[in-house]
Formats: C-alpha cells, structure tokens, sequence
C-alpha cells in the first residue's frame, strides 16, 4: 500500500513501518527502548521533554508549510501558531510537573502515589493538526517516559511523520533510548488495527470508525472525536467583540479546528447589528439560490464534502459557482432549520457558517442543543453573554451537552485551552465524555498517560472518649447534685420521665420537693412500661410539649432513662425520622445520617435505680414502634445525658432478681467492651475496674439487699462499665442475648449471661473463621484480652489457658450464686419454639449493631451453633474454624 | 444444456446475454467469466430460496457450447420496472410494494451466504486504479466502524429485479449474483444508488425516506453506507458512472 510513496526518510533512531509485516516486529523493538526509558530519573525526562519542545519549536514554520502543501488544506500562518502552541504551551504547562516515580507524599496520612509508564501508545493523528498533534502526542508520551508508535493519516503521512523524526531526533541528542518514537508509513485497515491491539494504550484522534474501532479493540483507548459547536450571542453581549471573535476563530486555519463555530444564534434585538458587523469585517452573506448552491457543495449524502475542508471562502464559492470578493472571510448561510437534513446545520471544517434567529434566550438554547445533537455531542458550545447574566449562564451551562463550554471566547482558540483561559489545560486532543462515546471528558495531558501506583501504609483511626460533662457518685448525692440546676444554671421547669412503680412508691417525691425548694416548677410522665414504645414516648412528648421544660430528669432502670431520651430527642427534634436515626453504620463516624445538635431546649438529667444498664452514660436508646413492632435501636452521641446522678439511695430496693440480671448485665458489658475490637487505653481501665467490683460485691448484695457497701460499689460497676461500653461498644453476646429477649421474653441481663461463657470461649479462638474489621484490631487476640481480665479479677493459672478457664468457672460459679439458670431451656423456652425461631433469631443477631465491635467476625451458622448448644447445654466446643 | 433455436434475447450485457428460451431463462455467460463466479451465482439462487424467498427455480448450470450458463424456470409476468413504467399513477403503491419484498428479504437469514463487509472490502481495494490511498484508507475504515448484521440482503434490489406473476402468485425476486449477509441500510443505499445512477431522482428521493421510515432508521445511517457503496460500485469499471460515483466518495466524517 506504500507504492505511492516515494521519498524514504531517514530513520535514524525512529522506528518506520513499511509493511504490514514489520509492524509487530518494530513495537516489540519500541517496548525493548520504552523499557530502558522506564528507569530514567525525572531530571533525565524533563531535560528530553525540553530538547524535544525546543527542537518542535524551531521546525515551526518549514512543518506548517509541509502540511498546508501535502495535505492542500489550511493556512501556513495558522499552522505555524498551532505547531508554535504544541511545543511551547504543552512544554510550559507540563515544565514542572512530576511523572516519574513519587508524584505525591503525605507521611501523616501514610499515602505515596508513584507515577509508572503505561508502555506504547498507538497514536492516530488526524489530517487537519497534522504536525501540531504529532508534536503534542510525542511531547507528552516523552515527558511520561512511554514510547510512541504513530500512525499518520495517509493525506498528511510525510509531514506528520517529519514532525515525528524532529522530535524524536532531538530526544535522543538529548539522552533518550532510540527507538522510542516511530510511524507507519504503510497505513491499511491491517496496521491500524495491529497497532491498535499490540499497543498498551490508543490515543486516537479521528472519525467515529476510527474512535468506535479504538474502543473496540479491546486496548484502553483515549478516542476523541468530532464536534458541531454552536455559537449564542446573547441581547446583552458585546456584539462587536462577539462577531470579531467568531470570525477570528472560523477563519483560523482555514475552519479546520474541531471545536470551531459551525453555527450562530443571535437574538433577535442585537440580529441586525450583528449581521452589520460579519458584513463590515468581510463576511459574505448568501442570498437566494446561492444558498442552495453551496448548500449542494458542502454536503454530499449527508457527508461533508472532502474537497472544501480547510479551503478559503472564496475558493468553496468558486466550487458551488457563486461569485463572491476574493477576500471574502466566511460564507454565512441565514437558515432556519437546525434539523440535520439541513446542509448548513452540519460541522462544516471549513469557513462556512450558518447563522439562525431566536426571538427568546430558550429559544437560542433549543437550537443550540439540537446543533448539538446534530453531531457535536460532548464536544464544545459557546456562548457571548455579558456575565452578570449568571441565571442564562447557568441555564446554557446546563442545556449543553459538551465538554467545553466557552463564554466570550472564540472556540477555535478558546476549546484548546490556554489561550483565552489558563486554567483549561492545553491540548490537541479534546475528549468529548462519554456523549462524544469517549472515556475522557476533558483535554487530554500528561495525566491520562501514566499508571498511578497508590502506596498506602496502614493507619489507625482517631478514637475518642465521651462521656456525660457530669457524673455525680456517692450516696445521698442526688439533692446536692440537683441543686445545681436552680442554684448555677438557674433551670425553671423540669419534667420527670419515670415509670409507675416507681412513681407510686414515691422515689419521685424527694426530687420534687427539692425543685420545689428551689422555685423549678415540675411535671411528671409515670406511663413508661419496660421496653417502652414509641407510643408511650409520643403521649410523653405531647406533656413535654405543653409544659416546655428547660429541663428533662429520667428517673428509673434502662427503660425509663430510654424513653426519656428518646422523648427529648422528639421534642428538641420534631422533624427526625427514626428510620434515618437508627440506620446500622459500620463506623459510627462514617454513618449516612448526621444526628441533629442536642440540648437546644432541655437539659437533660439521668437518675438510675437500677445497677445494670449504664445508660445514664450511654449514647444509647432502644424504642419499639408497637404499631408495626419494630425495634427502633438508635446511638449517637447527642444522646448523651448531660448530667448523670448515681445516687445508692436509689438503688437499695431493687429486688433480687433485678439485682441478678442487672448485675450479670454489668459483667457482660464490662467484658465485651474489654475485648470490643475499638476497646482503648481510656475504656480497659473502666471495664476491669468494674469487672472486679462485679465479682467482689454482686453475691453480697444479692445475698443481703441491704449491704450499702456492695449496693454502692455496683451502682459505681454499672456506671464504669457503662462509660467503657459508650466508647468501646458491645459484641455478639449482647447481638444474640437482644434476640432472646425479643423472641422468647428472658431478662436482658439473663439472657446475656446465659450465653456469656460460651460466647467467651467463641471469641477466645486463635483461629476464628473471620476476624473483626477495624485498623487496631491488628489479630486475633480476645482470649489473651479474657486472661488479662481474669488475672485483675483475681484468677490464677500457668498460662492464659488456665486463667481462662478459671475465670470461666468463676464466672459460671457466680452465675450460679446469683440464681442464672445454665440453659436457655431452663429460662422456659419451649423447644418447638425454640427450633422454628432460631433461623431468624440467628440472622437477627448476626445483623445486630453491637456485632460490629466484636473481635471474631461471626458466620450466622455459628451463631446457630452457639444458641443450639446453650439451649441443650451441649458442651462447648474448641469454637476453633 | 441446448439452447433453442427459437430463443429470444431479454438482455445483453458486457459479461453476459441472457436468453428467453420458453419455458425457462438462459444467462450464457461470457469465456473470461470463471466456473466459480457461475457456480456461487447459482449457489446463491439456490441459498436465498432455501431460506425461504420466493426465487425462479432452478433449473440447470452447465456449459452451452464453450460458455457457462445458469438456467432457471421462467416466470411469466412483468417486473415492478414495467409497471412504474405503465402504471406511474400508480408509484407510490408501487414502491410501497418494493420495499416491504426488500424488508421482508432483510428479515431472513442465510448463515452460509458471503459476508457483505468482506465483499465491500475486496470492491473498494480493486477499484485502487480509481481511488487513491488516503480515500481506501478511510473508507475501508468507516466500512470496518459500521455495525455488523446477518440479513439476507441482496445486493441489487431494483424495480427491474421484481417480477410480479401473470398467475396472481407471490412477486419473484431475480438475480442474486450480488447477494449477501449483512447490514439492511447498506442493500437500501445500493438500491438508493442505482436509482439515482438510473436518473430517477425524485423516485430515488422518495424511496430512501419511506424506507428509513418502514424501516425506523435515520435516513443519515442510510446515507453513511453511500460513500462506501459508490466506491465498490467504481470497481466495476463502469466509465460512464465514475465522476458520479466519484462525487459520493469524496466525502469525510472527519479528516
């Protein structure tokens, strides 16, 4: 296919393809060359990238004259500009910026990004910016240390591949590999689509088959292709400043640059004026059937015809026999259709324009768009509008389906980037998105041709430690720690939230008589049931409402402290919505929903009577809609109490079995949080501390109600393992004794314990099937963090096995004492039940929040398991994988 | 096979004469003309009737005297030609016919028939005495961009190549020498071609657009095959026709 050319060049150190034969065997060549250029230093590339611009640079004119006289199209003038461009403003944008190897560092955050090669580059070059893109594409595949293997456009193959030989020439003068840049000067169907498999990456510039045969040729591909920008100029743009432009950017090289004007709208008050201005500077306006004549001229078939691209206006006046002044700039076409069967609404790649009238700024936008569609999707528009006008802007801004949208600013010039704008990178290759059916939508550079490596060290996570600002302790402290509401901070009504029980036996008295003394007038919500429902919460609120307190005091165990929160929560914010609030999150700091800002109309105070659930430090709340039954189980820090007063007074009537169940509920709370994969220095301490209260003081306050002693140290157990678990979280103990609560009605703290030694020996596996996911939780380690707990509780042994299974038995030992019975079947559960509930139960669990912290990642079989052998008491198993 | 004596000449062309010899018709083709083209030109025949077009049956491929011949049954009636030619009030019932026989030709299929790309590719690369490298270079692309289909498509579907039975039976579709799978709007742009070739401007015109519309295509898909068809058709060296051919090749996508 070469026959026709006749002039052989010398190669010297470039790679030239002269038949179908030696493509594969020139690229393996090329990759050899780019493999060595993959080692070299920044300072090696920049110094070729500076030849090898300044080399392009002084070739500017002998390649321009080249180009206009092999391909007859264009302007030599205009092509010098372009050429003087590719070197210069490519070299100067891309002067400073780091390809190779470390690109980017930040040691605090542990992120590198190391910039490799990608290989060879298949470069298709267009006949219109011949010598300009061959400069462009070897410029930037050299300052990315890639080679470059071109295939010309056979219209422009010599001076294409000349411009290809300068800058290659001048690369390996100034310490490049040879064989790094070469051209096929036998160009078929065959080559192409060789060069386009064998290539690492294709950066094609061409028409639709060719960009759809880069894509799909299976190679990444950056195709960008054709364009039909249409031009507004708006009733409050600078006419004259808009008609210079437009005809300064369609004359340049003779309408050939992709993103040049094929189209003007002008609106109807500023038409006259504008049409007066084409025709002073040298526009040529066609009347009557000259219209149709050039009409038949520039469209064939629906094709542009090849024989005007890139000619003058007068020469393509001559072709359609219409006599025009020799000098004539551009033909204006005054047409009304912006259907493509209208010649004139075609990209045109010659100075020929077609000029509509839109009576209204849609209406000019309408056209626009359909131009668009016509055949310039994802490529440019442009719009000439003062600025002030930023409603129309954005209106164009949003119609327009293209890449580039210039205001003000002549396309041709404008759409390179650089010129009218210095923050639109430069560039020859201008991707059109996924509109124009490209993959990039926007200039192409340096960029788009290396490999980013991301080097990422691991990095843990910034905890935290909240709790509320105030935690009062020590029996009898209840009304000096109040005082400070009437006496400090100068509170003027409290609501009590409580339940009846409590309400009745008078535990709400003293507080009332204490605001009372203080001037705070008071109400009282007492209607709050164990495992309080939104109903019951929504009947409080309306109180709440009509009372407008400054301040809410929930008096009672976990359900009455609940409720109160979540009645806080609806009256400081009416407008949340409980499914958005209760959302499971991975990482409490990465949650979808952002809680609203707490405390706005109430302080709130938390007053247990129970010593179990903590939740007075808690930023915890469980609600059950009693409509649909579902557990509403929400966590956030806003729901913090601000004020917690743990007050042993309150605590000496608790009846044994919630003495029980509280107290075992402290332990499990106490231990999951010690071996929670987000467990810290500030939560262990807490935890351990109240885990040895737990042991020390449960059996005697169980045994002797009355032990102020042991009545004080676990009121302080609970709220010590409370804090722990407000930062550190819960596991799967807490995820499955939830569920057996809900399905089959066992005390919460029960239900935890019943489970308890198992789940233990669960998560004290050395070889867990999966483990928990959070960046500290470096391995598995749960039953070293176990011995540990049992060592401060005063367990021995030789090893963390014997401790382990010591503190196993002590704490089955004080299980016992405290009267838990061993199975779930003891609690009552019927066994039919029991079975055709499990699988629900299972996956309920598994989908629980508190699972999440646990240290062993649980397989929803294995939480079957667990519940299986608790319930026949089948004897734990290793739990091993 | 035996010619009569009596035999009428229907048609003569540069490579062939083609015979009405009563109760069947004789192409007798000319020496240089290779047993293979004769061959599939009758493979063809007997494909697109296999897939289920209505074709004149085939009767016999054998030499008369020193030349091939492919004879199949007559089919006695008159061709869609001669009746625009009769009949021109009655065109547009006419074309409307045409098109739904072209359509329903798309709808079938022919696995083993040639493919329509390869056979374009090998026209436009032996018309290389007429078209210059760069065109071939961006034809044989824009060829290579277009979709790939399987219908059945015939190559040279004009009014001439229909002919409605005298009997009342079902139009037959003649001469399949061109015939392909491929893509429908490419057969529609040879079809458009020939017209315009033919002079029939406003016919052609007319055909192209209520195509696209029976067929729910753009008429610029259409038109994105002509360049392509036009360069093949250069390969058969027609003199007469090549500034024309020419002035529909001479066109870009993008350059």
């Amino acid at each position: 296919m070469s026959e026709e050319t006749n002039v052989v060049y010398d190669d010297g150190a470039a790679l030239v393809v002269r038949s179908d034969e030696e493509l594969s065997q020139k690229l393996a060549l090329m990759r050899e060359a780019q493999k060595v250029f993959a080692t070299f230093t920044q300072e090696q590339v920049d110094k070729i990238f500076f030849e090898a611009a300044m080399a392009a640079n002084k070739a500017r004119i002998p390649l321009a004259k080249m180009a206009v006289e092999e391909t007859g199209m264009g302007c030599v003038e205009d092509k010098v500009i372009k050429n003087h461009y590719a070197s210069e403003y490519i070299y100067n944008a891309y002067k400073n910026t780091k390809t190779c190897g470390v690109i980017e560092e930040d040691p605090v955050a542990g992120i590198k990004k190391i910039a490799e090669p990608i290989g060879v580059i298949g470069a298709v070059i267009p006949t219109t910016n011949p010598t300009s893109t061959a400069i462009f594409k070897c410029l930037i595949a050299l300052k990315t240390r890639n080679a470059i293997m071109i295939s010309p456009h056979p219209r422009a193959k010599k001076c294409t591949a000349e411009a290809a030989r300068i800058v290659n020439d001048a690369a390996v003068a100034a310490g490049a590999p040879e064989h790094l840049i070469g051209w096929i000067e036998a160009l078929s169907l065959e080559n192409t689509q060789t060069l386009m498999a064998e290539s690492d990456i294709i950066l094609a510039t061409g028409g639709p088959g060719m960009v759809k045969a880069a894509y799909s040729s299976g190679t990444p591909a950056l195709g960008v292709g054709a364009g039909n920008t249409p031009v507004i100029i708006d009733s409050t743009a600078d006419v004259r400043m808009a008609v210079n432009s437009i005809i300064h950017s369609k004359t340049f090289d003779n309408g050939m640059i992709c993103a040049s004007e094929q189209s003007v709208t002008v609106l109807d008050d500023v038409y006259d004026e504008a049409r007066a201005e084409f025709e002073r500077r040298g526009c040529y306006f066609l009347k009557g059937e000259e219209l149709d004549k050039v009409r038949k001229t520039i469209i064939i078939n629906g094709r542009l015809n090849a024989r005007i691209v890139g000619q003058r206006a007068a020469t393509i006046a001559e072709m359609a026999g219409v006599e025009v002044p020799r000098s004539t700039k551009i033909l204006i076409g005054e047409v009304e259709s912006v259907d493509i069967s209208e010649e004139f609404a075609h990209e045109k790649l010659s100075p020929v324009l077609a000029m509509y009238r839109a009576a209204t700024f849609d209406e000019a936008i309408a056209k626009a768009e359909r131009l668009v569609a016509d055949g310039g999707y994802g490529h440019t528009s442009s719009l000439y509008i003062d600025t002030r006008e930023t409603e129309k802007m954005a209106k164009h801004a949003a119609a327009m389906k293209t890449c580039r949208i210039l205001i003000n600013t002549p396309s041709s010039q404008g759409g390179i980037g650089d010129l009218y704008n210095f923050h639109l990178a430069p560039s020859l290759t201008l991707g059109c998105g996924s509109w124009g059916g490209n993959s990039v939508s926007e200039n192409v550079g340096v960029k788009h041709l290396i490999n980013i490596k991301t080097v990422a060290e691991r990095r843990e996570n910034m905890l935290w430690y909240r709790v509320p600002e105030k935690v009062y302790f020590k029996k009898d402290c209840m009304p000096v720690a109040l005082d400070e509401l009437g006496t400090i901070m100068g509170k003027k009504r409290a609501f009590i939230v409580t339940d009846s029980f409590l309400y009745k036996s008078g535990f709400t008295k003293q507080i009332e008589s204490k605001l009372d003394a203080m001037g705070i007038a008071h109400a009282c919500f007492y209607d709050v049931a164990p495992d309080p429902t939104l109903q019951c919460a929504q009947q409080g609120v309306a109180q709440i409402r009509s009372f407008e307190p400054d301040t809410i005091i929930a008096v009672g165990g976990g359900s009455a402290m609940d409720a109160a929160k979540i009645m806080w929560l609806m009256y400081e914010h009416p407008e949340a919505k409980f499914e958005d609030m209760a959302m499971d999150f991975m990482d409490i700091r990465k949650r979808i929903y952002t809680y609203p800002e707490m405390g706005q109309k109430c302080y709130f105070v938390a007053i247990p009577t129970s010593s179990g659930t903590g939740s007075e430090v808690t930023p915890f709340a469980i609600i059950t809609d009693a409509e649909t039954g579902i557990k509403w189980p929400l966590a956030d820090y806003q729901l913090l109490p601000n004020m917690a007063i743990v007050d042993t007074n309150n605590m000496m009537t608790q009846p044994k079995g919630l003495t029980s169940a509280s107290g075992v509920d402290v332990l499990t709370h106490a231990l999951e949080a010690y071996v929670s994969i987000m467990a810290s220095d500030y939560t262990d301490g807490l935890a351990l501390r109240a885990g040895k209260l737990v042991f020390k003081y449960l059996a005697r306050a169980y045994d002797d109600p009355n032990d102020l002693e042991a009545r004080d140290h676990m009121a302080n157990a609970s709220c010590l393992a409370g804090m722990a678990f407000a930062n550190a979280f819960l596991g799967v103990n807490h995820s499955m004794a939830h569920k057996l609560g809900a399905f089959h009605h066992i005390a919460h703290g029960w239900a935890n314990a019943v489970i308890l030694t198992r789940v233990m020996r669960y998560n004290a596996a050395e070889r867990p099937t999966k483990m928990g996911t959070f960046s500290q939780y470096q391995y598995p380690h749960a039953k070293a963090r176990y011995a540990e707990f049992g060592r401060y509780c005063g367990f021995t042994g030789a090893n963390d096995d014997e401790v382990f299974e010591n503190f196993i038995a002590g704490i089955e030992e004080l299980k016992a004492h405290v009267g838990v019975k061993p199975t779930i079947r003891d609690f009552g559960v019927d066994e039919q039940y029991f079975l055709d509930t499990l699988d629900e139960m299972s996956e309920q669990a598994f989908n629980d929040q508190c699972t999440g912290a646990n240290p062993r990642y649980p397989l929803i079989s294995e939480i079957k398991e667990l519940y299986l052998d608790a319930y026949y008491d089948r004897p734990a198993s290793s739990y091993e994988d | 096979m035996k010619l009569p004596k009596d035999k009428q000449v229907i048609v003569e062309r540069h490579n062939k004469i083609v015979y009405d010899c009563g109760d069947t018709v004789v192409k007798v083709f000319n020496g240089n003309k290779p047993a293979a083209d004769i061959f599939a030109e009758a493979t063809k025949v007997a494909r697109a009737d296999q897939a289920g077009i209505n074709v004149p049956e085939l009767v016999e491929v054998s030499k008369a005297g020193v030349n091939w011949a492919i004879s199949t049954k007559k089919v006695v009636g008159t061709t869609l030609r001669e009746q625009l030619k009769a009949n021109p009030e009655r065109e547009d019932e006419i074309l409307d016919q045409l098109i739904a026989l072209e359509l329903d030709v798309h709808a079938h299929k022919s696995p083993l028939m040639g493919r329509q790309k390869d056979k374009l590719t090998r026209m436009i690369n032996a018309a290389s005495d007429i078209i210059g490298e760069a065109q071939r270079y961006e034809l044989l692309h824009s060829l290579e961009g277009m979709p790939n289909h399987s219908k059945l498509c015939h190559g040279d579907f004009v009014p001439s190549n229909i002919i409605v039975p005298e009997d009342g039976g079902a139009p037959v579709i003649l001469d399949w020498a061109h015939a392909t799978q491929g893509n429908g709007a490419a057969d529609c742009a040879i079809t458009y071609l020939h017209l315009k070739l033919n002079g029939e401007d406003e016919f052609a015109e007319k055909y192209l657009h209520r195509y696209c519309e029976r067929q729910g295509c753009t008429v610029g898909y259409v038109q994105s095959w002509c360049s392509i068809v036009a360069a093949a058709e250069l390969s058969r060296g027609r003199v007469h026709e090549q500034d024309f051919l020419l002035s529909w090749v001479d066109v870009v996508d993008w350059v």
